[in-house]
């Protein structure tokens, strides 16, 4: 899988390009709109992460510049700002997604992988995690085959977290997820429904698949992290 | 009709003033020809009675008095031009007395015979039973070696008086109709003259926040409407102006501080989830961290408040049920009220359709009760309740917890105020909360009203006005 990221602040690039390769993605990093536009039209790329404030040529318009000629490729925007009509214009150019500064790189990755697999990241109806199994279809959750009962907002918050085990997900990101933008800044809400969550998933066994990341989050594995 | 606008004010001045100089002129004229009419009348009879006195009464001792009748009738023919002439001895006896007119207008001999004036001659105007008025003017004749005589000379005022009659006539009908005229032509031109500003007036009507770059259309009179006009639009390019600094700043302001945050961020994320690090190098690396995310909920909230001062524009308007949005939002918050072992009652039952940004609203929502659970403390109640009063939707938050200090209370919606120590013990909160709340009410033309208590709890009422059909 091959990516080309156009983003003019080096230091926000080099964390991508980092990120992104230990991820075990090709990735190249172009910092100007012009050689981003030149470098995006000369190669094909399975992804393009696409800066709106560019020098040379802004990245809306290498994104209109690349619809013409290439209507496939998923691009992926990254902005520091948040107008709604900035955000509308651009979808309306052809974005797949949009990811407003400051994001957790946990973020910029699911949304990469999910922009590459084209549609959820994971589709199979029951999930499993180390003895842990989540029913999508039934919204059903058993541990070690014994039923645990949760409420709708326990279980959204436990499926979020399946979707991608092992990766730690942000608490922003938990909220724009399992609750919505209004809550933006109420963090405290997801360590509550967490530690609700541990009481029902957790407590009664042996090995613990919640885990707390500081700083960044929580993620849901069957190897305790260090 | 307004009549305290300047079109009818304007009107009913000039044609109040016109009809009351109208009015004087009509009286003058009127007077003035009366009395010029029967002057002129009163001397042409004089006129005769000297002539009568001096070709034919000097003369009577030689021709004695039955020619002076005689010659009188003869020159005179007083039947045919309607004159009434009559002349008597000092004894108030008849010399003669002209035969009554051919048609009839009136009778001589109806004309009592009146004592001899003192003055030589005089006048006098006499109604008649017939309905006629004659003019009358009397003259002494006095003279040495003649005997006295008055002859009297009379003619109709008739013809005088409908002549008047009609002028008046005239001037009364004539006065109403011009003084409207003058109004509607009075109207109509102040009508026209005020159109400039009617346009003004509409155009800028049509001017908000989201079109500051349309102008108020000029008409190049070079009179005073140019002159507003012009500086109608200077002060809507200076405002226009303030807009787009302003938010130029809110994306500049953004872009400045976000990369920054995005750097810090991801570099503090990769140390916190570098393996090959020390336990404790990345336990710092993670209350950094920390202090970066709160950083950047301070600056998301700030720039929230700033779009919201900006007049953020309305593309998220819709029309919602409030009740259901309360009901869920209280459902959201209610494990994070439990934690603490706080009851939130939601009382909203039938639906309330408000317009609005409902991720907006929602968010007030979420920040009162946010609120209400950190300031309540535990086994506490909230009670959230959403009703329709007169053309406004409520939105009441009301808990039992520790109160704000009533000198407080005029500044909880200021950005970053603290109301004392035990406020900020509450570490997460960014003291930017309610700001947000007061910003989104405003947006929404709602108002905010707060009673608190210390100790007994607090009270908030959001007040926002229900759409209008």
């Amino acid at each position: 899988m091959r990516i080309l990221l156009v983003e003019d602040e080096k230091k926000v690039a080099d964390i991508i390009v980092r990120g992104l390769k230990a991820e075990r993605f090709a990735v190249d990093a172009v910092h100007d709109g012009r050689e981003g536009w030149e470098t995006a039209n000369a190669y094909n790329y399975d992804l393009i992460i696409l800066d709106l404030m560019l020098p040379g040529l802004s990245g809306t318009q290498i994104l209109e510049n690349l619809r013409r000629k290439n209507p496939l490729v998923p691009v992926l925007i990254l902005t520091a700002r948040d107008g709604m009509t900035d955000k509308i214009k651009n979808f309306e150019l052809g974005a797949d997604d949009y990811l407003t500064k400051p994001f957790a790189f946990a973020e910029l990755l699911l949304r990469v992988k999910a922009l590459l697999r084209r549609g959820p990241v994971n589709r199979s109806s029951v999930v499993r995690v180390a003895d842990l199994e989540i029913d999508r279809l039934s919204q059903q959750v058993r541990r070690a085959g014994k039923k645990i009962e949760l409420t709708a907002k326990e279980y959204a918050l436990l499926e979020y977290l399946a979707t991608n085990p092992g990766r730690v997900f942000s608490r922003t990101m938990i909220i724009e997820h399992v609750w919505d933008q209004s809550f933006e800044g109420l963090t405290n809400i997801v360590d509550v429904y967490v530690r609700h969550l541990r009481e029902k998933v957790d407590d009664a066994f042996p090995v613990k698949l919640l885990h707390t990341v500081r700083g960044v989050g929580y993620s849901l594995n069957h190897e305790a992290q260090a | 009709m307004n009549f305290r606008s300047i079109s009818f004010r304007l009107v009913a001045w000039h044609a109040g003033l016109l009809a009351v100089i109208f009015l004087v002129l009509c009286a003058l004229l009127y007077i003035d020809l009366r009395r010029f009419l029967e002057n002129d009348l009163r001397e042409s009879q004089l006129r005769r009675a000297r002539q009568i006195a001096n070709t034919l009464l000097v003369h009577v001792p030689q021709t004695g008095e039955a020619y002076v009748a005689r010659q009188t009738a003869d020159w005179y023919d007083p039947d045919i031009n309607d004159r009434f002439i009559r002349i008597t001895r000092a004894d108030g006896t008849l010399v003669y007395l002209s035969a009554a007119p051919k048609d009839g207008c009136f009778e001589p001999a109806e004309v009592p015979i009146f004592p001899p004036s003192p003055k030589l001659e005089s006048a006098r105007v006499l109604k008649l039973s017939g309905g006629s008025t004659l003019l009358i003017a009397a003259l002494n004749f006095k003279s040495s070696g003649n005997p006295d005589y008055q002859v009297e000379f009379g003619a109709l005022l008739d013809p005088v008086e409908s002549m008047l009659n009609h002028l008046f006539l005239q001037l009364t009908l004539g006065l109403p109709l011009a003084v409207v005229i003058i109004a509607i032509g009075g109207h109509l031109l102040v009508r026209r003259a005020l159109t400039p500003v009617e346009q003004i007036t509409r155009a800028a009507e049509r001017i908000t926040q989201h079109n500051l770059s349309e102008r108020l259309p000029v008409a190049a009179t070079g009179d005073e409407l140019e002159r507003l006009s012009v500086s109608f639009n200077r002060m809507i390019a200076r405002l226009d102006e303030a807009f787009q600094n302003s938010k130029r700043f809110v994306a500049d302001a953004s872009h400045e501080l976000r990369t920054p945050l995005t750097i810090l961020r991801g570099e503090l994320e990769s140390l916190t989830d570098d393996k090959r690090l020390a336990p404790e190098v990345r336990e710092r690396a993670g209350s950094l961290l920390e202090e970066v995310l709160h950083l950047g909920k301070i600056v998301e909230q700030l720039l929230t408040l700033s779009h919201l001062d900006a007049g953020e524009s309305q593309t998220e308007w819709s029309r919602f049920d409030l009740s259901e949005l309360a009901r869920t939002t209280a459902d959201q918050m209610s494990l994070l009220a439990e934690d603490k072992k706080i009851s939130i009652t939601c009382d909203a039952g039938a639906p309330l359709a408000v317009e609005g940004d409902r991720v907006r609203l929602k968010q007030v929502v979420v920040n009162l009760l946010d609120n209400a659970i950190k300031y309540t403390p535990s086994r506490g109640a909230i009670r959230l309740r959403v009703h329709g009063v007169n053309g406004h939707a409520m939105i009441e938050v009301e808990d039992n917890g520790i109160g704000i200090p009533p000198d407080a209370v005029p500044h909880i919606f200021d950005r970053f105020y603290r109301v004392d120590q035990t406020r900020t013990a509450a570490s997460d909160s960014t003291g930017l909360g309610l700001s947000i709340v007061k910003s989104i009410c405003t947006a929404h033309g709602a108002e905010v009203e707060t009673q608190s208590v210390v100790g007994k709890g607090s009270r908030f009422c959001i007040k926002i006005p229900l759409p209008k059909n």
